[in-house]
């Protein structure tokens, strides 16, 4: 096992380096230059690029970024002056990954829930209802979601609180706007892969040894048929987590999710890559963590590592 | 770490006692809370780069004199001097103090002004400062940034000399927050960092910065502002909203006094005793590039006229923005000051200029010679390219001219669209356009603001334009004190402009908000500032 999780630390280092790389030069192939105002004189330009450092050679550039993100240190944003893009991330993760939890930990139970339950109950009224739910689910882009659960239970019935992220209250509607589509994927593979396991062998094996079916479900479906789940969790809990920029603006939650659309649109190079460079050590620790859950739920996973 | 786990749990502990005394207080308690969709991008005065972060400043900041909605009254300076020649402003300041209590002196703006010239400090908006005697020099690097002219004989007296008689200089230092005061012994200490959190400046204006994380921007009174008690807000609170419709909803259930209606959603509030609208000072354009090799008939003075007369600018408002801006024909925002009164009621050119209807019939004309003149057999031989922004607002606006073009002159016309960041980075600079769509905002209410667009020693815009006879008014209106004549100057370029057809005008962007009907007294403006709650209140009873 130890030599399994070494190994795939490794390999999760080299990704990661490709990733910087990669991004540090294609950002600045994109078209446009952080400084866009159509009021700036040629001088000021200059004085800038002195500033920031851009007319160095990119190598030279490249080499400063390595060396400062070894210390921990993603630079300055270029259009939020005077602000660190770690004090960024700083301020805005704990916002996405508190609402990010909150929606995985309810994807993830109702969906595993309502999974189990629409296979146990196949071709049923409650299995048609849950697949219904599910179909749903996957198919409503997650604007519609927000925008529909905010206008009905905040606007219209004044239930739950508009926007804003300031208490409890308030985390219900992201939580469940964020939740609703996680959770439909989840019972979705859940009940298929439910009624995959049911006809196993091995299933068959244990009803003829007169476990009871509570037993059979709890111990010998379930445990089997979760893996597909698992391997979708890695990059849906990344995902989840570092924010979305949808749910966040709908509900104007102070969250990740929309610096990473808006620090590409304002070619804000320090802020693209700090927040790629983030999201993707995110997203390798998710998938180690999953690999390694593997290992542990799947005796054959560690065999074949070896 | 323990004293300050102490004094927490202290202060949660007396909060807690006085929770019962303070529920009467805080009923009155003069609360005002309003949104922005533009996150502010900094909180250092001199690297304000953006209306939404010149708003802030305008509240935390104390200038010279202080501009309100084009009322300029003292400031931080009791009275001053100018000079004859209109080059030398001596003024005399008040005693006033920081936030910290440290008294504010002379030497505070001749750090700052220094500051926002230095190359090193790379601020964005140094171009603002160029009007102080030796401004582009220092900013260029080619004179020490002793050498500005700021200077203070003592620490009540500030003296500002001018490259040239510049008469909205007053106007300008009270609205735009690059004119403020700063603490060198504060920036110093906190070096890039400055100004980066709340907690990182000291603060010379109406309010404090208490707060300025998870996107909202907390103000508090300045208990050491000179002028304290014209303020009525306990506290004044910024919320960032980038989706619109939120914001509005927000509004609608009351956690906002203030929002912004998004153009499309103006119908849907008609009527309503909450909704208002102002000019926001922005002018739309088309640019032309009149030195175009891909369409070299765009040099055809005739074929400009054209492309003017063939718009029906209010079929296109109605088309385009759903009626919310206004159709405009001349390239300076009538609200602008002029001599007396407002530049548009002094010097009206909307009759003279373009009709606002369009004319098919003289567009016809000046194609017929433009075509003669250019020796192409017919209109459909001409193709024009326009550039405008990847988004869907700016993609029906181009969608509306090239219908028009089309039908009425039988010409061609195509549409690109570019990111944002290619069209000001490159697309422009470079003249790498036959027509584009953009706008423009004064820095300063003055006619020049806009008609410095058409100098030819401006090229941002590369619209490769260049009339002589444009530049020498402008020249002399650079120069010329008196107030009368330079005004002139300024409207016989304008009319040289148009005359010329160098552009093609669309709007006058006007923004339509909700305000909270018990909200009193917060004002409106085209020029760096547009809400301004400064003097703001709120009836007792109401919250």
């Amino acid at each position: 096992m130890g030599k399994y999780i070494v190994k795939r630390v490794l390999a999760a280092v080299i990704t990661l380096w490709v990733l910087i790389t990669a991004v540090f030069f294609l950002v600045r192939l994109m078209p446009g230059e952080p400084f866009t105002n159509p009021k700036l004189t040629p001088e000021i330009q200059a004085n800038l690029e002195e500033y920031y450092g851009f007319n160095k050679p990119l190598i030279v550039q490249y080499g400063q970024y390595i060396g400062n993100l070894l210390r921990g240190d993603f630079g300055y944003s270029m259009k939020y002056t005077n602000k660190t893009v770690n004090y960024i991330i700083g301020q805005t993760f704990p916002f996405s990954a508190d609402l990010g939890i909150r929606a995985l930990v309810t994807a993830i139970s109702f969906g595993l829930i309502l999974g189990i339950i629409s296979a146990r109950n196949r071709g049923k009224g409650i299995d048609i209802f849950c697949v219904f739910i599910a179909i749903i689910g996957t198919s409503m882009p997650d604007f519609i979601v927000g925008a529909t659960l905010q206008y009905f239970f905040g606007m219209k019935w004044g239930l739950l609180p508009v926007a804003q992220y300031k208490g409890f209250a308030y985390t219900i509607l992201p939580t469940c706007s964020l939740a609703f589509y996680t959770l439909a994927s989840v019972s979705r593979i859940m009940r298929s892969s439910m009624l995959e396991v049911v006809q196993q062998d091995y299933i068959k094996t244990a009803r003829s040894k007169g476990l009871s079916e509570m037993r059979i479900t709890a111990r010998h479906q379930i445990r089997n048929a979760i893996m597909p789940v698992i391997t979708m969790m890695g990059p849906t809990v990344a995902a989840t987590l570092t924010g979305t920029f949808v749910i966040e603006s709908i509900y104007a939650i102070p969250g990740m999710g929309k610096y990473y659309v808006e620090s590409v649109t304002n070619n804000d190079y320090a802020l693209v890559l700090g927040m790629t460079v983030f999201y993707g050590m995110f997203l390798v620790l998710c998938n180690l963590i999953v690999d390694i859950l593997y290992g542990l739920v799947d005796p054959r996973v560690r065999v074949g590592g070896k | 770490m323990k004293k300050k786990l102490l004094s927490a749990a202290l202060a949660a502990a007396m909060c807690m006692g006085l929770a019962a005394g303070a529920s009467a207080e805080e009923a009155a308690e003069k609360v005002f809370r309003y949104s922005t969709t533009a996150e502010p991008t900094t909180l250092d005065p001199s690297k304000v780069n953006a209306i939404s972060d010149n708003e802030i400043q305008h509240a935390a900041t104390e200038s010279l004199v202080r501009n309100t909605a084009g009322d300029v009254q003292p400031g931080l300076a009791e009275s001053w001097e100018v000079s004859e020649d209109g080059l030398t402003y001596t003024f005399h300041l008040r005693e006033s103090s920081w936030s910290d209590g440290q008294p504010i002196v002379a030497g505070d703006f001749v750090y700052s002004f220094q500051r926002l010239m230095n190359p090193e400090t790379a601020s964005l908006y140094a171009f603002i400062g160029e009007c102080i005697k030796n401004g582009s020099a220092v900013e260029a690097g080619e004179l020490p940034v002793e050498e500005l002219g700021v200077s203070a004989p003592d620490d009540s007296t500030l003296v500002i000399e001018l490259e040239a008689p510049t008469s909205y200089f007053l106007s300008m230092i009270g609205s735009q927050a690059q004119f403020a005061p700063l603490r060198q012994d504060i920036v110093e200490q906190y070096g890039a960092d400055f100004a980066a959190t709340a907690d990182k400046n000291v603060y010379s204006g109406p309010f404090v910065i208490s707060n300025t994380d998870n996107k909202v921007v907390t103000f508090e009174p300045n208990e050491y502002y000179w002028n304290r008690d014209a303020i009525n807000w306990d506290r004044v609170e910024l919320y960032t909203v980038e989706e619109q419709a939120t914001a509005l909803a927000m509004c609608e259930s009351g956690d906002l006094d203030y929002a912004r209606i998004p153009t499309e959603q103006v119908a849907l509030y008609e009527g309503d005793s909450r909704h208002h609208e102002y000019m926001n000072g922005n002018e739309d354009y088309l640019y032309i590039n009149v030195g175009s090799e891909d369409c070299p008939i765009l040099a055809n003075k005739n074929f400009r006229m054209a492309l003017n007369y063939a718009l029906d600018r209010n079929t296109y408002i109605a088309l385009a923005t759903s009626n919310v801006y206004l159709p405009s024909n001349t390239l300076v925002m009538p609200l602008v000051a002029g001599v007396n009164s407002t530049y548009g009621e002094e010097f009206d050119l909307t009759e003279s200029s373009y009709p606002l209807d369009g004319d098919a019939a003289k567009a016809l004309e000046f194609l017929n010679a433009a075509l003669e003149e250019e020796g192409i057999a017919s209109a459909s031989d001409v193709t024009v390219e326009f550039v405008t922004t990847d988004n869907e607002t700016n993609k029906k606006i181009a969608e509306v001219i090239q219908e028009m073009w089309q039908s009425v002159l039988g010409i061609n016309v195509d549409i690109r669209q570019v990111t944002y960041g290619e069209i000001y980075s490159t697309v422009y600079p470079t003249s790498d356009y036959q027509v584009g769509y953009a706008g423009w905002g004064p820095d300063y209410s003055d006619p020049y603001s806009y008609l410095g667009l058409f100098e030819s020693t401006f090229t941002s815009y590369g619209t490769n334009y260049s009339n002589p006879e444009v530049d020498e008014y402008l020249a002399y209106a650079k120069t010329e004190p008196d107030a009368q004549k330079r005004m002139e100057a300024l409207n016989n370029a304008e009319k040289l402009i148009l005359d010329d057809a160098a552009f093609v005008p669309l709007q006058c962007r006007q923004d339509h908000y909700l305000m909270d009907e018990d909200v009193t007294g917060v004002e409106f403006y085209f020029c760096s500032v547009n809400i301004d709650w400064i003097y703001g209140d709120i009836a007792a009873d109401a919250q």
